[in-house]
Parts: structure tokens; sequence; C-alpha cells
């Protein structure tokens, strides 16, 4: 096996052969890396974070809490008999690894992997069950890279909520990556709630090999940020997995997101979902790439992918572009994207019912949103995300009066 | 209570309604019949206040008030109610939501105290017997997945809710079955009462077996051509419209 330090070297030199991706690049076409070529500098000091009261509180799990980076022993709360550990603590280099020919790689990625820090290694052997969530609070005032990997072994469950949220004034950014591997029949329901502040920008790369009859549901909702991109790579490399893809954004200001996904349907009866909404006000501006690519061989395959955008603001952009690659016949997949404004039907029935114009726009705007997060498993989670959304919409706080409960 | 004079409205520049006149008061259960595209259903739009309508002439006064002037929100909490013909689904907002919202707006304009969810559920769970309507419909997303029969009791179900004082039922007979007509209509019957008028849009006579009214109005070439009391929509399924015309 390499030693770390070599597959570190090989990362940067990576890194420095590729670069960060231009314009002119087919899939950073709509997002301008350049603005984030300055944010790529790591501090030796770390600068001291007040992260009290910040997170989800009431939430009943397993903690784990990076500042600026950094697992934080000393607020951190992990489950007894899994392996969880701090990336330093493990010698491996597999976890620092990369492919610069894996789809969607790129600098920040290289980059990720040879200047990383700190993450969470965590490993779930075979049949365990994590009988809480593991809740993973980044918070952050200054550039940071993390580096998480997760394994869970044959038939273990786990809900894991990665969640980011800053505190600076200063520009920033946030170089987060997560490697997923699920063994055979493993089921991982995967949140990323990224709630940085304005000034900050954050680039994501989760990636995830799936084995068989494993299920992955990734819920993927973006408030924060000035910039941010992700890119979820999911490869369905054996018989009868399947992945639930999710995506929320809801948008405001001059507040730019880009997810590209791609999922690879390698082996034989695999299934795939997405649902990706956004919802789009003042001068923000959305992309939306999504990707299936069903390889040779892969018969039964069975993807639905869908993308719908609301823009409450005509200075508002969405850019979305669902792909369909099929190299196989026998196959059933459906892809579609929309973009409109609420349905006029919709709002003259509710207020004919007694609902003024701009409690029924929220309403509608908030159902619209809320379809995507019905698949989380975790009430406390989902309220927290809907409240959080709900405060972004014009009107958000009357009608968080009117839904009432 | 409604007093609709000289109305013209048209629709892309196409005169629909042409001069067309009519009273209702408290207490009266009023049918309009006519043919298709007679202008029916742009009444009741007009009424309920739906975009889309050019009103080149004429007024609608409801209550004294000007109701024209006044948005769909501002009516529906005057009392003023719509059931749709086609009812609109409507993912991801709750049925309970939807009226409880509905209720407390109401009776927020009318300067009363909003009602406590646990008053609420139980006068919607009260109501929803009226329509014989499956308590499970109450938490799931408006008119979603419902069949044609279930959207049609679900907008009796909301009128037993709101308790307006006008009700428009636009074509609410079409696409139910005989056991489903009994029970819609039934529930109509329910909520008859001397400070409500009801007014039935309706191709058909079949309805007005189950619900009687005082009043049958035929609405043809955008006016109300005749007007009668039930007996006239006997003989207009018998002969047919044409013969309205005929015997003018």
């Amino acid at each position: 096996m390499k030693l770390i330090q070599t597959v570190k070297q090989d990362a940067l030199a990576c890194f420095e052969k590729i670069g960060l991706p231009s314009k002119r690049d087919e899939d950073w076409k709509y997002t301008d890396a350049s603005r984030l070529a300055g944010l790529l500098e790591m501090s030796d000091a770390n600068k001291k974070v007040d992260s009290n009261g910040l997170g989800m509180l009431d939430l009943d799990a397993y903690r784990i809490v990076f500042i600026n980076g950094v697992w934080d022993e000393k607020q951190s709360n992990l489950p007894k008999g899994v392996a969880i550990q701090s990336l330093t603590a493990i010698n491996d280099s597999k976890l620092f690894q990369i492919s610069a020919d894996a789809p969607l790689l790129n600098g920040f990625n290289a980059l990720n992997a040879a200047k990383a820090r700190d993450g969470a290694a965590i490993c779930l052997a075979d049949n365990s069950v994590l009988d809480k969530p593991l809740y993973i609070l980044h918070v952050s005032n200054q550039n940071q890279i993390i580096r998480h990997g997760m394994m869970l072994g044959k038939h273990a469950q786990a809900n894991i909520i990665e969640h980011f949220i800053s505190v600076g004034e200063d520009k920033a950014l946030s170089n987060a990556s997560t490697a997923i591997i699920l063994k055979a029949g493993a089921h991982l329901e995967h949140s990323r709630i990224q709630q940085e502040g304005k000034a900050q920008s954050h680039v994501a790369r989760v990636e995830v090999k799936q084995l068989r009859d494993s299920s992955y549901t990734f819920h993927g909702v973006e408030l924060g940020a000035s910039l941010s991109r992700t890119d979820l790579v999911v490869s369905l490399s054996e018989q009868g997995a399947s992945c639930d893809l999710n995506g929320l954004f809801v948008l405001g200001g001059r507040q730019h997101v880009d997810h590209h996904t791609r999922i690879d349907h390698i082996a034989p009866h695999c299934t795939s979902r997405e649902l990706y909404r956004t919802i789009l006000d003042d001068r923000s501006h959305a992309v939306f790439n999504g990707k299936v690519m069903v390889h040779k061989g892969a018969i039964k395959t069975d993807s639905k992918m869908s993308n719908g955008n609301v823009l409450l603001s005509k200075h508002a952009e969405i850019d979305t572009k669902p792909e369909l690659e099929i190299y196989n016949d026998d196959v059933k997949c459906a892809h579609g994207a929309t973009v409109g404004q609420l349905d006029d039907q919709q709002l003259f029935y509710l207020r004919s019912r007694g609902i003024s114009e701009a409690a029924a726009q929220e309403l509608l705007t908030f159902a619209f949103a809320d379809e995507v997060l019905a698949a989380m498993s975790n009430q406390v989670v989902r309220s927290y995300v809907e409240k959080e959304a709900f405060a972004k919409l014009p009107h958000g706080d009357d009608l968080e009066g009117l839904l009432g409960e | 209570m409604l007093e609709i004079k000289d109305l013209h409205v048209s629709v892309d520049g196409k005169k629909i309604l042409k001069g067309l006149n009519l009273t209702i008061n408290a207490g009266e259960v009023h049918a309009i019949m006519g043919p298709n595209g007679a202008g029916k259903s742009t009444l009741s739009n007009v009424i309920a206040g739906r975009d889309g309508y050019e009103i080149t002439s004429g007024s609608v006064t409801y209550k004294g008030d000007d109701l024209l002037a006044m948005s769909p929100e501002e009516r529906a909490w005057a009392g003023v109610f719509l059931a749709f013909q086609y009812p609109v689904e409507i993912p991801g907002v709750n049925n309970t939501y939807l009226l409880k919202a509905g209720v407390n707006a109401k009776r927020k304009h009318q300067g009363l105290d909003e009602l406590d969810a646990f008053d609420f559920m139980s006068v919607v769970k009260e109501k929803a017997k009226l329509v014989e309507l499956d308590p499970s419909f109450l938490s799931r997303s408006v008119n979603e997945g419902f069949s044609g029969g279930e959207k049609k009791r679900n907008e009796i179900f909301q009128m037993a809710v709101l308790e307006p004082s006008l009700a428009l039922l636009d074509e609410t007979d079409s696409g139910l079955d005989i056991d489903a007509l009994r029970i819609v209509a039934g529930g109509v019957n329910k909520l008859r009462s001397a400070d409500r008028a009801i007014v039935m849009i309706t191709h058909y006579q079949r309805l007005l077996d189950y619900i009687e009214p005082d009043f049958v109005h035929v609405l043809a070439n955008g006016i109300i051509l005749k007007t009668g009391d039930k007996s006239l929509a006997l003989e207009l399924e018998e002969h047919g419209y044409d013969w309205v015309k005929e015997t003018l």
C-alpha cells in the first residue's frame, strides 16, 4: 500500500495539472470557479469560533462537531461499538486516493485530497444499525477543507446528517468531500444541509459506490452561501442497488447554487430516482445538471428524474439540463424539467377559500418545496429545514402562523 | 342578496354574457340551466372573481356592496362560495390546513377570534359526516388523487365548513354516479337555510330531482331567456333548449 504522504502528493500533482475548472469546461459553464481562486490558502492557525446555540439543538442524535474543519472532541458524542474516528487517527491512504478520470472530478476535489486537515472516518460493521442519527455539524469562520469517509458493512443501516454553518464576515471557502461505500444490503440516508453565511462559498463532492441490493437516500438542501457547487456521483455497481436523490434550493439575493449529479447504472436491475426542486427569488441563479448513464449490460434499469423550478422574480435564473445516455435495451427511463411561476388555478382556488393572495403564493411555494422533504425520515430534521426554508421566503413568518400546529 | 343588472362579459374579445339580469334572495335555491357555451360557467366565475373575464358593462351587487370591486378572498370573507366544476389538485397543501386558514381568515375579517385547533377539528369532523367523507381525506393534500366523485364531495364538505351566505355549485353533478349524487345532494339539502342562497348550475334535470329549486332559469345566448319553477326543468328535459328559443 502506498504511503499517505505519497497519495497526497499525487493528489497535489493532479491539482497542479488540472487546475481550477474554467468556464470553457462544459460542466462549469454557468459557475465561475475563478471567483474562488483567492480562497484556496489554508491558514495554519485556527481562529476561535463560538458554536454555542448553533445547529439542530433538539435533535436526538450522536454528534460530531468540526470547528474550522477540525474535529472538536469536547463537543462530540459518539455511539459505542462503532468505529468512528478522526481522519487524522487513521493510517489508510485509500481515504485520500483520487482518480483524475472519475466523473466530474475537478481541481477542488484534488486539492481536498491533498490538503484535507480532518474529517470523519465512519465504519459500520456488517449488520450494525445506528439506533440514532449521526449529526455532523461544521461551523467555520475561515477557509476549511474537510474529508469524510463512510463505509457501511453488509446490511448495516444509518442516518447521517451533515450540516454546514459559517459565522464569519470575511470571504471564505468550505471545500468538503464525502466518499461512501455501501456494501451488500446496506442502507444509508444522507442529508447535506448547506446553510453557510453570505460571505461563504462552498464546494463539495459526494461520491457513492453501491454494492448489491444496497440503498442510498440523499437530501441536498441549499439555503446559504453566496456560491455553492456540489458534484454528486453515484455508482450502482451491483444488481439490485437503488438510489433516491432529493435536492431543494431556496435562494434569494445574488446566491448562486449549482448541483451536478451523475448516476451510473453499471449493473442490471438497479433503480434510481431523482427529484430536484428550486425556488428562486431576487437575482439568484441555480444550475441543475442531472446525468444518468446506463451502461452496456445494465438491463432492467429503472430510472426517473424530475426537476421543477419556480421563479419568484423575473431576474432569477435557472439553467437545467437533465441528460440521459443509454447503451442498452430493455430499460425504463424518464426524465424531465419544468420552469414556471405558480399555478394560477391553484392560486385562485386558495383565494376563493378566503386565503389572501400573498399567503396563497407562500403556501403554494412552500408546498412545492416541501414535497422534496417528504422523503426525510427524521421529523426533527425535516421541521428544522422547513422552518429555515420558510424564513427565506418573503412572507415566511405569516405562513408559519397560517400552518400553525 | 345578489342582484345582477345588465351584465356584459367578454373573454378574449368574445362576448359571452350579453345583458344578463338576475336577482337572488336569501333562503332561495336557484337552478341555472342551459346548453354548452351559453355562459353558465362564465357567470359563476365572474361572481367568484376569477381573472380573465372582461366586464364591459353592468353591475353585480352583493348584500349592498359592489361585488366586482372585491378580490376573490374578500368575496370569500363576505360569504361567497364557489364549488368548482373542476376542483384543483394542490399537492403538498393539506385539506385541513386549507380550511383552517380559510375559516380563520374569515373570522379575523369579521372581528372574531380564531378557532383553536381543537374546536376546529370537532367542527370539521361533524361536517365531514354530512357528505359521508372518509376522515382520512382530511389529512390528505387538497384533491390530490381524489376520484371525480370524491372531489365533488370535498367541495360540498368545504362549503359546509366555510358556511357561505351565497353558494354557487358549478356542475356539481357532473361526473357523479347515482350513489355519489344522492350523497352530495343530501349534503346540500342539509345546508339549505333561511339566510343562505344556493345557485346550482347544471346541464341536467337529474340533480333537481334531489335538490328541489325554487326557481329555474334558462341561460342561453348570454342572457336569462326564461324563468320558471321546477316544472320548467322537466319541460326542458323533454323538449330541449331549442324549444325555449322557439317559444319566445
